[in-house]
């Protein structure tokens, strides 16, 4: 009877190992015989959450980039589909996406979602399927210090590399006239910490002295405090690590507290088209890098701004522009390679055409190191007569860059 | 020195909104054993209220509290009325758990749906004003939320200390079968209580649009410091509630100087720990509310 049981076990076993393959077999011939179908790309994305504000901007980005293609005949002559799952601007749950994605929707090829915190789970995910991973917003040092061979940041700078034009431009000003203190206030968060801490290390090696140093967890509501170490401190210039609501909130409550500094810069939340509505006039002498904006003459902007602006009824921002940079990469090297499949084989070499070819794309000629890292710099921003400029770098500015700030 | 006095000042600020977003809070327990997790779900829609009115209207934001405040309280006896009080007496505090989480997510889907995820701010033109006091600047949207939690904690106290109602409503809290035997009408005061505290969510909710950008899921950031703060006061009591509020406020604004944001915020789970411990039954409130 043991002898029976046990056979019957291995028969089992074996019936349902041939089953099985049976079935993995028959599912990678019928996505073979797909070539024809429309391409699937994967996409999580933070639509509710703490990051739902920029998340929203990368999706619309992202569908209205799959429309212009779809309208334009399409990838290798396929129709383009997008998936776009719902993170919650959790890492746990974006991974899982992912992993969903791949595994159970089949898709053919994955986009990369918002902000560092989620996408090095992301990636992770990625690189454990082999897929090619280009991301529109993942800019910190430790996205690229993670050892992910599939990933490329569709961006023309990383984090800590945001705010060199400025740190060029203090430096090239005579030593009576660069700022002497510095408060710093960054969001626990990698992005953002790294494009503060990027101006922090060039400012010290000027010999700005940092008088403030503060760093904040996202679920921050209250920025009285923050402001309130800022304000006493009278530093010349304050950096703001920030994303949005802590840039506006912050900003609000510096003003509430009588502080005037002589230059203001923070990340992202200056160049989102709801700052000016939230701040109202003091938003004069406000610096902010970006990654993008809608006058730059690239070749492909011109178009990509009149499709978005049509289709929206405003012109893109950088989180929608990073979206398309990143379909264009991927279209870039899926046109070069002829391949568009879930194929591990057709992914690596789709990952190696990345790492050999430069990209035009909205934002600029891309090109990455090895671990992904995009070789170019950001565009420096002000507010100037009401109007986000570009001051920096000289040879790209709209306007001229105010060194003393308007009280706000 | 400026920078304690300063904080010391913003702290005080602070605390206030704080009393008043958790005074519903406390009060929806002392009624009925009810956890109210949406109530900070209800103060984000009382802040998008006031901010759909300001943008649409123009006027100013605080007006929008005519309409909001006999909204809410309608909405809560409703709430409590047809959904509250069908839960079973014995697993009550637990089910409202569950119940009122799920209000919480539907809020927050609404005003998303409604409203978009796009981060919202009333544009005031006092919004960066200040008086300063001493060296100290005191923001005037502060100032006025502070105001609007003092006269509203002010006449909820008058209410449940000098008005027919309010006495009912307290034998309600302390012994609901005597209460019924004394012949009040238990189910509707319980009805009453729960509007009344959805309508301090209203005025809690527009204080805190004068000075804070809103979005949908807001509300996780406040439920959890509001919870402590009702526990560390003493479930039930109001008076608890604000002193409690006041003194983590303050707490929190001060420990900020030394020890940084990230530090500073776990005051609030650092007492209810300590709470829980020594007092559990809270440091002010005393058992239930009963001293009142």
């Amino acid at each position: 009877m043991k002898v029976t049981t046990t056979h019957r076990v291995g028969a089992l076993a074996l019936a349902s190992c041939l089953t099985l393959s049976a079935c993995m077999s028959s599912g990678s011939s019928s996505s073979g015989e797909e070539g024809d179908g429309p391409i699937n790309i994967g996409i999580s994305l933070p639509l509710t959450g703490d990051f739902s504000e920029p998340g929203k901007g990368v999706q619309r980005g992202y569908e209205a980039w799959a429309d212009y293609v779809n309208e334009n005949g399409g990838l290798l002559g396929r129709d383009v589909e997008l998936t776009i799952l719902d993170d919650q601007s959790n890492a746990d749950r974006v991974a899982s996406d992912y992993e969903k994605l791949i595994n159970q929707d089949g898709v053919d090829l994955v986009f990369g979602p918002f902000s560092t915190r989620l996408v090095v789970p992301a990636a992770q995910v990625a690189q454990d399927y082999g897929f090619l991973f280009v991301e529109p917003a993942g800019a910190a040092e430790e996205v690229f210090t993670q050892g992910f061979d599939n990933l490329f940041y569709a961006a023309p700078a990383v984090a800590d590399d945001h705010y060199d034009y400025l740190a060029d431009a203090i430096e090239a000003l005579p030593e009576g006239q660069r700022p002497k203190t510095a408060a710093y206030a960054a969001m626990d968060d990698p992005f953002a910490m790294g494009t503060a801490y990027g101006l922090k290390t060039r400012l010290e090696e000027m010999g700005v002295e940092t008088v403030v140093d503060e760093v904040y967890p996202p679920n921050t509501t209250d920025f009285g405090s923050i402001a309130a170490k800022i304000a006493d401190s009278k530093a010349d210039i304050v950096v703001g690590g920030t994303q949005y609501q802590d840039a506006v909130n912050m900003i609000v409550a510096l003003r509430q507290l009588g502080y005037q500094p002589k230059m203001a810069a923070f990340s992202t939340a200056p160049t989102n088209p709801e700052f000016p509505e939230a701040i109202g006039e003091q938003t004069e002498g406000i610096l902010s890098p970006t990654g993008y904006t809608p006058e730059a003459d690239y070749p492909t902007n011109a178009e990509f701004v009149e499709y978005y602006t049509e289709r929206e009824g405003n012109p893109p921002a950088e989180d929608e522009a990073n979206a398309w940079t990143t379909g264009q990469v991927v279209a870039a090297a899926v046109e070069a390679v002829g391949c568009a499949d879930p194929d591990p084989e057709c992914q690596q070499q789709l990952i190696d055409w990345l790492r050999e070819n430069e990209v035009d794309t909205v934002v600029g000629p891309l090109t990455w190191d090895s671990e992904g890292r995009p070789e170019g710099a950001h565009l420096i921003q002000q507010y100037v007569d009401g109007e986000i400029r570009i001051v920096l770098p000289e040879e790209a500015a709209e306007a001229d860059l105010i060194l003393e700030k308007p009280e706000w | 020195m400026s920078l304690f006095f300063q904080s010391l000042v913003l702290g005080v600020l602070l605390g206030g909104l704080y009393a008043l977003l958790a005074a519903g809070l406390t009060l929806y327990f002392g009624v009925m054993r009810v956890v109210m997790i949406a109530h900070s779900a209800f103060l984000i829609l009382a802040a998008y209220l006031a901010w759909f009115f300001t943008s649409e209207t123009g006027l100013d934001p605080l007006l929008s509290l005519v309409v909001t405040v006999p909204l809410f309280f309608v909405t809560g006896v409703a709430m409590q009325r047809l959904l509250i009080s069908r839960l079973r007496p014995a697993t009550l505090t637990m089910m409202s758990v569950l119940l009122t989480f799920s209000v919480a997510l539907v809020i927050e889907g609404m005003l998303g749906f409604v409203f978009s995820g796009t981060q919202r701010r009333i544009r005031l033109p006092y919004s960066g004003d200040s008086i300063e006091l001493f060296g100290a600047n005191i923001a005037v949207v502060k100032l006025i939320a502070f105001g609007l939690a003092a006269v509203s904690l002010g006449a909820l106290f008058l209410i449940l200390k000098k008005t027919q109602f309010g006495q009912a409503l307290r034998a309600t809290i302390q012994h609901p079968d005597a209460a019924r035997l004394v012949g009040i009408n238990t189910d509707r005061i319980a009805g009453y209580g729960f509007g009344l505290g959805l309508a301090t969510a209203a005025i809690g909710g527009t204080a805190l649009a004068l000075d804070s950008t809103i979005y949908p899921s807001l509300h996780w950031h406040w439920i959890g410091p509001l919870m402590a703060i009702i526990v560390v006061g003493g479930l039930g009591s109001i008076p608890g509630a604000a002193i409690a509020a006041m003194l983590l406020g303050l707490g929190q604004s001060l420990l900020q100087i030394p020890l940084g944001t990230t530090w500073a915020q776990t005051i609030f789970y650092v007492a209810l720990f300590a709470t829980l411990m020594v007092r559990p039954q809270g440091f002010f409130g005393g058992r239930l509310a009963q001293r009142f």
